[in-house]
């Protein structure tokens, strides 16, 4: 079976390589993009399972992405997962339309074992 | 009585039984009287009756043929000897009151009635001199006279200090940096100080004697504040801490705190109303600022706290194939610290947010034992040297914030933990009584004592003697109490030095929100 394919998307390159390297390392394909104002494309290109999505980053927010993705008939299948150190994150997903969120800094157990049921649908 | 009387009586003619009957009539009056000759030199006295020699204290003898002056001895600058002079001169009558002085130099008061009396071709012959000792009165009105001069200076020096005090409350006023204003009953302006007038950029005069609601174009129209002066404070006199915002013209948005106060003193002063009004605008701005610079800080500081507790956690992965126990202490070590930061800078934001009155709550319906079983899971989890025994329930939906709430239960355990080192049993206690949850954890460890325990839940309080051995920033019962107090409820501890503590939450159950 093909591995799942999950992309991520945060300003900070530390944390997208850290979750690439976790992701990697429990089976998954995991690409990275710390440009919010390119995910759009890389979606479109990458077609990936799952979306794991920065909050609060420059210029092109996190949540704006996400109102985007899921008033898109195209994407709005994809399940998306939030990820924020921010204290009002959970409020801010969930509004935002994302399937799951997962504050940071994040257990990895936790993190790993979401990403598997969230490709599993 | 003619003249011809009276000749007759000067010079001793008419009958001897109507002289006698005159005579005893003029000794029995209360006045003194005399009768000069104005036809000799000097005017003589040529009578007097027995009350003028009772007046004067002279006999008969001593003032037959003397002038009248002798009465006022020495006492010679009076303007009313002026008078009596010109009088006689002119030949008319005079009323004077004037200080005369007894045989023994006594001064009586000498209310002289003086009139000429005339022949048949019209010249002054004599004058009768009629005297009444009214010194009693002299006195009295001299008294009054004394009482009303000192009744006015009294007058003065009260008006004086009056003002002086008025002057003096009236510059703290002006000087206080604070806007006050005075209205009457009807919202006018009476008084408003610098403070006001320059906060508010308007003009003494085009503010005082206005009604409060037209000033300035009606920029004072505001509807909060009318609610604040016509429905709030006729029952509920004083209002304090009235919050109004409204967006001014020039000066733009404002926003204020108002104190109100009616004055209920009967009097000149009765139902004035002052107004005291804080600018917070700024404050305000500057708590926002400080909680989004705090906000923005912490998340910024957890950002690559993420990715190290991510790599510490892919080490950790790593090491379980492997062996090296002192690696994977020291790695379980790293993880434990790491936690501690985070958990740091999470209580930073909240202190902040509860002193500037931010921290708000989101209550949402949960398991209230379920979540206590979670938060117990994952403390013992951790603590492998200790138990956490769960005893009762509270079998309660309850609407309240969850996040917040298992931060406290969690963080009342790891107290609990932290400071029983050599204790190994921690126990939980649920129960609902009279429509309050409770939650207890009791340890056996060090205690508080009596002093230390009402400070425990101030921010940064460390209990002195266990400061160097058990870390921590003191903010963590400050924002467990804060939180129990946003819920409505109360945390308490019950401690007793080197036996134990038992820190108690109650949460009301509210009846529609939380069954």
């Amino acid at each position: 079976m093909d591995k799942k394919k999950i992309l991520i998307c945060d300003d900070d390159a530390g944390i997208v390589d850290m979750a690439q390297l976790i992701l990697e390392m429990n089976d998954f394909e995991a690409i990275g993009e710390t440009n919010s104002l390119k995910l759009y494309d890389r979606i479109k290109t990458e077609h990936p399972d799952l979306i794991i999505i920065d909050l609060w980053m420059p210029v092109l927010s996190g949540d704006q992405i996400l109102k985007r993705l899921k008033s898109d008939e195209h994407f709005k299948s994809i399940p998306v997962m939030a990820i924020s150190a921010s204290n009002d994150g959970y409020q801010i997903a969930m509004q935002a339309g994302a399937n799951r969120f997962i504050s940071k800094p994040f257990e990895m157990d936790e993190f790993v074992k979401a990403a598997h049921e969230m490709v599993a649908h | 009585m003619n003249d011809n009387q009276f000749g007759e009586l000067i010079t001793g003619t008419g009958s001897t039984e109507s002289l006698e009957l005159l005579k005893a009539a003029l000794d029995s009056s209360v006045s003194g009287i005399i009768i000069t000759d104005n036809r000799l030199p000097d005017n003589p006295i040529v009578y007097c009756n027995a009350s003028f020699e009772r007046i004067s204290g002279y006999s008969r003898p001593e003032i037959i043929g003397h002038n009248c002056r002798f009465l006022q001895a020495r006492d010679r600058k009076q303007p009313e000897r002026q008078m009596l002079k010109e009088a006689i001169v002119e030949g008319k009558t005079v009323n004077v009151e004037i200080r005369n002085y007894t045989k023994d130099g006594t001064l009586f008061w000498n209310e002289l009635y003086v009139s000429p009396i005339k022949n048949a071709e019209g010249q002054v012959t004599h004058f009768v001199g009629v005297q009444h000792d009214v010194t009693r009165r002299k006195n009295a009105e001299h008294t009054l006279r004394n009482e009303r001069e000192l009744i006015e200076q009294t007058v003065k020096q009260r008006t004086l200090s009056l003002e002086q005090t008025r002057e003096y409350l009236e510059s703290i006023i002006q000087t206080v940096r604070e806007s006050l204003l005075v209205l009457d009953a009807e919202f006018r302006v009476m008084t408003a100080n610098q403070h006001f007038l320059k906060t508010f950029k308007v003009d003494r005069s085009e503010t005082i004697g206005q009604n409060l609601f037209n000033l300035g174009n009606g920029q004072w129209d505001i509807d909060r504040l009318k609610e604040l002066l016509n429905d709030i404070l006729p029952t509920n006199n004083p209002v304090l801490d009235f919050e109004v915002e409204h967006d001014f013209p020039h000066i733009g948005r404002k926003l204020m705190l108002l104190n109100a106060y009616r004055i209920e003193l009967e009097g000149e002063f009765k139902d004035r109303i002052l107004l005291s009004i804080e600018d917070i605008t700024e404050r305000r701005a500057i708590e926002v600022r400080k909680d989004d610079f705090l906000s923005v800080a912490s998340h910024e500081l957890k950002t690559p706290l993420t990715t190290v507790k991510g790599y510490v956690q892919v080490i950790n992965h790593m090491l379980s194939e492997q062996s090296g126990d002192k690696l994977k202490e020291i790695v379980g070590k790293t993880s434990t610290q790491i936690d501690r930061l985070n958990k740091l800078i999470a209580e930073l934001l909240d202190v902040s947010k509860i002193q500037s009155g931010n921290l708000e709550i989101h209550r949402d319906v949960f398991d209230f034992d379920k979540m206590v079983k979670e938060v117990i899971e994952n403390i013992q989890s951790v603590s492998p040297n200790h138990t956490i025994k769960l005893s009762g329930a509270t079998n309660v939906t309850y609407s309240g914030d969850e996040s917040q709430l298992t931060q406290v239960i969690s963080n009342l355990l790891s107290n609990a933990i932290k400071y029983s080192p050599d204790h190994q049993e921690i126990s939980v206690y649920l129960s609902v009584i009279s429509g309050y949850l409770k939650f207890s954890v009791s340890d056996q460890g060090l205690g508080i004592n009596q002093n230390d325990q009402a400070k425990i839940f101030e921010r940064f309080y460390r209990v002195s003697n266990i400061q160097k051995k058990y870390p921590g920033m003191g903010i963590g019962l400050y924002v467990c109490e804060q939180i129990i107090k946003q819920h409505k409820g109360d945390l308490w501890v019950d401690s007793e030095e080197n036996k134990g503590s038992t820190f108690s939450f109650t949460l009301p159950l509210l009846n529609d929100e939380s069954k």
